[in-house]
């Protein structure tokens, strides 16, 4: 090469390292400008909007990395080059000033939360979480997934179904969106009428109802004065609602468990406070007579100034009670939703009614249970007239006694995800009115095949949508 | 305590002997299965129970007596006569 040509060369390569300087920084402006604005994960599930979907397709095609994960300190970059292989995926970019921080492509597609979820359970890292992408955040643009960190959570297809175990991916009640919105307020108190609560869960004790101390003890006129520092046990009133069972502690997880607290399982609502009421012995069954005490319980405390305003009850039977039916009208007069379990008899309750949820008062919501494909659980009663709304309630995971966590069926479990929706609502709106709480319960539903001319609404509740305006 | 599987059919022998006002030893097992019951009542629910709506694992016991088949129901919490003259009745 002559002198002329070298220096021709060398003004060439500086003139395009320049541009691609530039060229970076204008990228790097751009995407502090849009970082202001919102961010959606590259790969969210299907009920994602018309931009979301092309950003899906974009990412697979472009290869963008799913998820970034930060490696503990003093992990190797042969050991993450292992652990990536391990799962066919790749490292796909090295993020020098954060020690450890890898961009990390799954070659196999992988729903980025899932992934996410895998890496954040190894010993060697820190956190993982999916890759999001950059949107503009306009009134009418998508709204923002949030995605716990609960290390179960990708075991919750109830709330965000990504096709795991052989599910339908979206086959949800939009979670994730909703928390964009909210996670939940501890001003709201569900009472979750059962066998009790285990309030010392560890992922419950937080969103626990305590007695404020300013309040005085409960008192009946036949039952006397009662501590209720932790709730009320209409089966012996001198004993505390600890559940001995461990259905009322599942439901109470389904509704609240608490979020982002790295512990199992996140509930519907993050935050909330749970009331725990005990009316359901060790074998998950009690007398009617306990239940309409436990909700008269209910009542006085939202009289006495607790924001008590939904009553979740995970049970029934075939057998009318007049009283029954009496005290859940006063609850309605009290401005309380009452959400019912349909039942598990596979009948119909329009001919063969079940109670409470086929009690025509207001207040109440009759649910059934779906599951992880939108099928109608084959053991779910449904009724055109008189079952409502139905929601997720085939291997749903939980709280259990003694800080475990299992998989349980039924209407039980489809109702307290309703309770837990009717909660984020009234979280956005805490003045709405038990009518026009109901009301946009059922208004937000997506529709299901398999409901049509099954259910009232036809629909799978939709948090996402039950809090928009 | 919970209860396991052969001392819910004794139960439920005992029981239906004591019903029937016969001998324990002229009730017969005829089948024992693990059955899903559609609530914990065990789908035996007495007058004026209510029971929690989960599907709950069991055993389904049906006993011969007297020429006629009886059926129980038990878990690890209880056990239940189901549909003895018409009606439920928790053991």
């Amino acid at each position: 090469m002559n002198r002329n040509n070298f220096f021709i060369h060398l003004a060439l390569a500086l003139v395009l390292v320049l541009v691609a300087a530039f060229a970076g920084q204008l990228s790097r402006w751009r995407k502090q400008w849009k970082s202001h604005i919102g961010v959606v994960p590259a790969t969210e599930k299907k009920r994602a909007t018309t931009v979301e979907e092309i950003s899906i397709s974009e990412a697979r095609r472009l290869g963008r990395p799913e998820v970034l994960v930060r490696f503990k300190s003093g992990v190797s970059q042969e050991t993450i080059e292992r652990l990536t292989a391990q799962r066919n995926d790749r490292v796909e970019d090295r993020i020098e000033n954060v020690s450890g921080l890898e961009a990390i492509d799954d070659l196999d597609n992988a729903d980025a939360t899932t992934v996410a979820s895998e890496y954040s359970q190894l010993a060697e890292v820190e956190y993982a979480e999916p890759n999001f992408e950059i949107e503009l955040d306009t009134a009418e643009g998508p709204l923002v997934p949030v995605l716990p960190h609960d290390p179960q959570f990708t075991d919750q297809w109830a709330l965000a179904n990504s096709g795991q175990r052989g599910g339908k991916q979206g086959a949800d009640i939009s979670a994730t969106l909703a928390w964009a919105t909210t996670t939940g307020s501890e001003e709201v108190v569900v009472a979750v009428l059962d066998s009790g609560v285990d309030y010392t869960h560890e992922d419950l004790i937080k969103n626990m109802w305590m007695r404020p101390a300013r309040m005085a003890p409960y008192h009946d006129e036949e039952l006397g004065t009662i501590d209720d520092e932790h709730g009320f046990n209409a089966i012996d009133s001198a004993a505390d609602p600890m559940d001995e069972n461990g259905h009322g502690t599942h439901c109470a997880g389904i509704i609240g468990a608490e979020g982002e607290n790295d512990i199992g399982i996140a509930g519907v609502n993050w935050k909330v406070r749970i009331m725990p009421l005990k009316f359901m012995n060790a074998g998950g069954f009690g007398t009617t007579k306990d239940a309409i005490e436990a909700i008269n319980y209910v009542i006085d405390r939202k009289k006495a100034g607790v924001n008590v305003r939904i009553i979740s009850a995970s049970w029934g039977s075939t057998q009318r009670s007049r009283a029954l039916g009496d005290v859940i009208r006063k609850a309605y007069e009290n401005d309380i939703l009452f959400v019912a379990a349909a039942g598990n008899s596979s009948t119909n309750n329009d001919r063969n009614p079940h109670f409470p949820s086929s009690y025509d008062v207001p207040n109440v919501i009759s649910v059934a249970a779906l599951d992880r494909n939108d099928e109608l659980a084959k053991f779910s009663n449904y009724g055109v007239k008189s079952v409502a709304i139905a929601a997720p309630g085939v291997d749903i995971l939980s709280t259990w006694l003694g800080d475990a966590y299992e998989e349980k069926s039924g209407t039980s479990m489809a109702t307290p995800v309703v309770s837990g929706v009717a909660a984020l609502v009234l979280a956005e709106h805490p003045r709405m009115s038990v009518d026009d709480l109901k009301k946009k319960l059922l208004a937000s539903t997506d529709p299901i095949v398999a409901l049509k001319g099954k259910i009232a609404t036809g629909g799978r509740i939709n948090a996402a949508k039950a809090l928009e305006n | 305590m919970a209860i396991d599987k052969d001392s819910a059919v004794q139960n439920a022998q005992k029981d239906l002997a004591r019903r029937l006002n016969i001998d324990a030893a002229d009730v017969k097992q005829k089948s024992v299965e693990d059955s899903d019951f559609p609530d914990m009542a065990l789908g035996a629910a007495e007058d004026g129970e209510m029971s929690g709506q989960m599907i709950t694992r069991g055993w389904r016991i049906k006993l011969e007596a007297q020429g006629k088949t009886y059926e129980y129901r038990a878990d690890k919490n209880q056990v239940r006569a189901f549909n003895f003259k018409g009606k439920n009745h928790r053991v």
